[in-house]
C-alpha cells in the first residue's frame, strides 16, 4: 500500500531529524502533561464534591433557622423553629422522619488537662437514621437519655483523638462548658461535612439536655433534618415544608423566609459555583498549553519545509503527487504529536500521582487518555496542515533548484 | 517519442517579461541517445524542466509518446514523471541519511504497484552500476561518481521510457565523468532512450545526435556517429 510506504517515509524523517523531533515532542509533552494533570485534578475535585453531596444525602432536606443560609449550621442563638413546625413537617406527605437538632459551634471541651473546641449537637435517637450515622463503639443517645435529660455524650473521632489520644474514651467524663458529660459512645467516622468542615469534630448530647441544661434554648429549635421516602420527592417536599413554615411563622407575601431549606440540589449548585472559577481557569491553562505546543510544532515544521525544499522537489520529480507530500508532512506532524501525547499522558500521571501523594484528591481514569489522544491528533492536524500544504504547493522545478 | 513544436517559455517578474525559449522545435525518437547542447544561461534548465514535466510551456506543444503534456493536470504529470521519466541531476539529489538502496527505491514509494522483488531489482541495478559493495552506504559515505551512479540506478528502477540527465558530469572529475558517460552509452546500447542536457561540448559529442541551442532557439542539429 502506497499509504504505508509514505507513512514509512514520514517515520523515517522523524527518526532522522532527532533534534527537531525532540523539540516538537517536548513541546507537546509539556502541553499534554499539563492537560492530563488538570483533568486528573478537576476530576478528583469533582469526585470529592460528589462524595460531599453524598454525605449530605440524596433524600435529605435540611431546615435551618434564619433566612439566606445555604452553607453552615444554624445555632441556638438564632433558633426560630418551633415544636409545632417539627410536628407539621412530620405529618407532611412523603416525609419519612424529622430529626430536630440544637447546635452550638466551637464549644470548649475539657478532659483532665486536655482542651479542645468542637461542635456540639443536641439530638434525638432519630439522628442516627437521619444521618445514617451511629456509634461505631459504645452506644448512641437513647430516647430515655432524652426523657431524663441525661448528661451523656457520643464523641466524634477527631474530638476523641484530641482529648484522649489512643485511649478508650468510653466511660470517661468530659466537661462541655463546665458541665460534665459521660462518654457513652464513639461516632462513626465520615470525613468532611457537605460544607467542607471536619464532620468528625463533633459531640452529640441528648436534645433535651442541650435545650434546657447546656444551651438555654427551651423554646426554639436550631435545625431539623428531614428524610423523604424517595429522592425524587425532595423538591416537592421542600416546597411543601416552605409553605408550612411560612404559614406557621405568619410571614406576609412580601416578607422573605426566616428559615432556610437546603436540599442536595442546592448543595450541589453552591459547591459547584464556588469551584467553577478555579475549574474554568485550570481548563483554560490546560487548553492553552497544548495549543502553545501546537504553535511550536507549526513553527518547526515550517522551518523543516523550507529546509527540505530540495527533498520535496526531488520527491515531486520522481512522481510524488501533491497529496502525497501533504500526507507525508501531516503524518510526520501526527507521529510527533502522538508521541508527545503518549509521553505527556505518562508524565502527567506521574505528576498527578505526586499531587495525590501530597494529599490533593485526584482521579485516574480513561478520560485523560482520551483527551490527550484527541487533543494531540487535533493539534497534529490543525497545526500540521498548513506546513504540509505549503510543502505540497512548492513548485517542483524551483524546489529542486534550491541550494 | 518526444516532440517539441514551437515551444515558447517566458517568465514574468513584475512588469518585466523574459522570454527564455523562443520557439523550440525538435524530436527525440525511441531508443535514441541525444544531447542538447546549450551554453549556460540560454534556457537549458528551463528546457529540461519542461522536458521533465516539471514545468509547462507558455505556448507551443509538447507531445510525450503522442500525449499532449500541456493538457495534463498536476497528478497526471506526476504519474508521467514517476513511470516514464528517470531523472539524473548534476547535483545527484540523493536523500541524505538514506542508504543507496533506499535512494534507488524512492520512485517506487509513489508507484501504484510495488513489485515484490523491488529490493532485489534495486540491488541488481546498483550492481550494474558497480556499487555492489556499497548498497547500504549513505550519500555522505560515497564519492561524487558513486553518488551519481546511485542516481542512475534510481532513474532506472521504474523502467522509464526516457532517462533525462541534466549536466550529469558537471560536478565530477574527468575520470568519474568518463565512467558515467560509459554507463549511459551502455544503457543506450541496451535500447534505452537517453537525453543529456549539457553545456559541455565534449559530453554533448558522446551522444549519437546533438541539438545545439542558442538564444532560446535550436541553432542546428548534428548527427555525431
Amino acid at each position: 500500500m502506497k499509504i504505508f510506504r509514505i507513512v514509512g517515509v514520514s517515520l523515517g524523517a522523524v527518526s532522522k531529524h532527532k533534534m527537531r523531533t525532540f523539540l516538537i515532542v517536548l513541546a507537546i509533552v509539556v502541553g499534554i502533561a499539563t492537560l492530563t494533570v488538570i483533568v486528573a485534578l478537576t476530576q478528583g475535585a469533582n469526585k470529592t464534591i460528589l462524595q460531599r453531596i453524598n454525605n449530605f444525602g440524596p433524600d435529605a432536606v435540611m431546615i435551618k433557622s434564619g433566612g439566606g443560609r445555604v452553607l453552615g449550621p444554624a445555632t441556638v442563638s438564632e433558633a426560630n423553629l418551633t415544636k409545632k413546625d417539627i410536628a407539621d413537617i412530620e405529618s407532611t406527605d412523603g416525609v419519612k422522619l424529622v430529626s430536630p437538632i440544637q447546635v452550638s459551634l466551637d464549644m470548649p471541651i475539657k478532659y483532665g488537662n486536655k482542651f479542645t473546641t468542637s461542635w456540639v449537637f443536641g439530638v434525638e435517637s432519630s439522628w442516627q437514621d437521619a444521618w445514617r450515622r451511629g456509634a461505631s463503639k459504645g452506644e448512641f443517645i437513647s430516647d430515655s437519655d432524652n426523657e431524663q435529660l441525661s448528661k451523656v455524650c457520643v464523641i466524634g473521632q477527631t474530638a476523641a483523638k484530641d482529648l484522649f489520644g489512643d485511649a478508650n474514651p468510653i466511660g470517661e467524663d468530659v466537661m462541655i462548658e463546665n458541665v460534665s458529660f459521660k462518654v457513652v459512645g464513639i461516632l462513626k467516622k465520615v470525613g468532611q461535612s457537605p460544607v467542607g468542615t471536619d464532620f468528625d469534630n463533633l459531640i452529640l448530647i441528648p436534645f433535651t439536655t442541650a435545650s434546657r441544661r447546656l444551651m438555654n434554648q427551651p423554646r426554639y429549635i436550631s435545625m431539623a433534618r428531614t428524610i423523604v421516602y424517595r429522592p425524587s420527592q425532595v423538591k416537592a417536599v421542600s416546597e411543601k415544608i416552605r409553605e408550612i413554615l411560612r404559614e406557621n411563622h405568619h410571614l406576609a407575601a412580601t416578607e422573605e423566609d426566616d428559615f432556610t431549606i437546603t436540599s442536595p440540589e442546592e448543595i450541589t449548585k453552591m459547591i459547584k459555583s464556588t469551584s467553577r472559577t478555579l475549574t474554568l481557569f485550570l481548563w483554560l491553562v490546560g487548553i492553552i498549553s497544548p495549543l502553545v505546543g501546537g504553535i511550536v510544532l507549526m513553527n518547526i515544521m515550517l522551518m523543516a519545509v523550507s529546509e527540505r525544499k530540495r527533498e520535496i522537489g526531488l520527491r515531486r520529480a520522481v512522481g510524488a503527487k501533491q497529496k502525497h507530500i501533504v500526507f507525508q508532512f501531516l503524518a510526520e506532524s501526527l507521529a510527533l504529536t502522538f508521541s508527545g501525547g503518549f509521553f505527556g499522558v505518562i508524565i502527567g500521571f506521574v505528576i498527578a500521582m505526586a499531587f495525590s501523594f501530597f494529599g490533593k484528591p485526584i482521579s485516574i481514569s480513561w478520560q485523560p487518555f482520551a483527551v490527550a489522544f484527541i487533543f494531540s491528533s487535533l493539534i497534529g492536524l490543525f497545526f500540521g496542515i498548513y506546513p504540509a500544504r505549503k510543502a505540497a504547493s512548492l513548485d517542483p522545478a524551483s524546489a529542486l533548484s534550491q541550494k | 517519442m518526444i516532440e517539441f513544436k514551437d515551444v515558447v517559455k517566458s517568465f514574468t517578474s513584475g512588469a518585466i517579461k523574459t522570454e527564455v525559449l523562443k520557439g523550440v522545435s525538435f524530436k527525440v525518437n525511441k531508443g535514441e541517445f541525444v544531447s542538447i547542447m546549450a551554453p549556460s544561461g540560454t534556457g537549458k534548465t528551463t528546457l529540461l524542466n519542461i522536458l521533465g514535466c516539471l514545468m509547462k510551456t507558455t505556448s507551443g506543444s509538447y507531445l510525450f509518446e503522442d500525449r499532449d503534456i500541456e493538457t495534463m493536470n498536476d497528478d497526471q504529470l506526476s504519474e508521467i514523471r514517476n513511470k516514464k521519466i528517470g531523472f539524473v541531476f548534476q547535483t545527484f539529489n540523493l536523500l541524505e541519511k538514506t542508504s543507496a538502496l533506499d535512494n534507488v527505491l524512492l520512485p517506487l514509494v509513489y508507484s501504484d504497484i510495488y513489485p515484490a522483488d523491488a529490493s532485489q531489482k534495486a540491488v541488481r541495478l546498483l550492481e550494474a552500476v558497480g556499487l555492489k559493495e556499497r548498497i547500504h552506504y549513505k550519500p555522505n559515505e560515497l564519492s561524487g561518481g558513486q553518488q551519481q551512479r546511485v542516481a542512475i540506478a534510481r532513474a532506472l528502477i521504474n523502467d522509464p521510457a526516457v532517462i533525462l540527465a541534466d549536466e550529469p558530469t558537471g560536478n565530477l572529475d574527468s575520470a568519474s565523468a568518463k565512467e558515467i558517460m560509459e554507463i549511459f552509452k551502455s544503457l543506450h546500447s541496451q535500447g534505452r532512450t537517453i537525453v543529456v542536457v549539457t553545456h559541455d561540448n565534449n559530453i554533448a559529442r558522446q551522444a549519437k545526435r546533438a541539438i545545439f541551442l542558442k538564444d532560446g532557439k535550436v541553432e542546428r542539429e548534428e548527427v555525431l556517429r
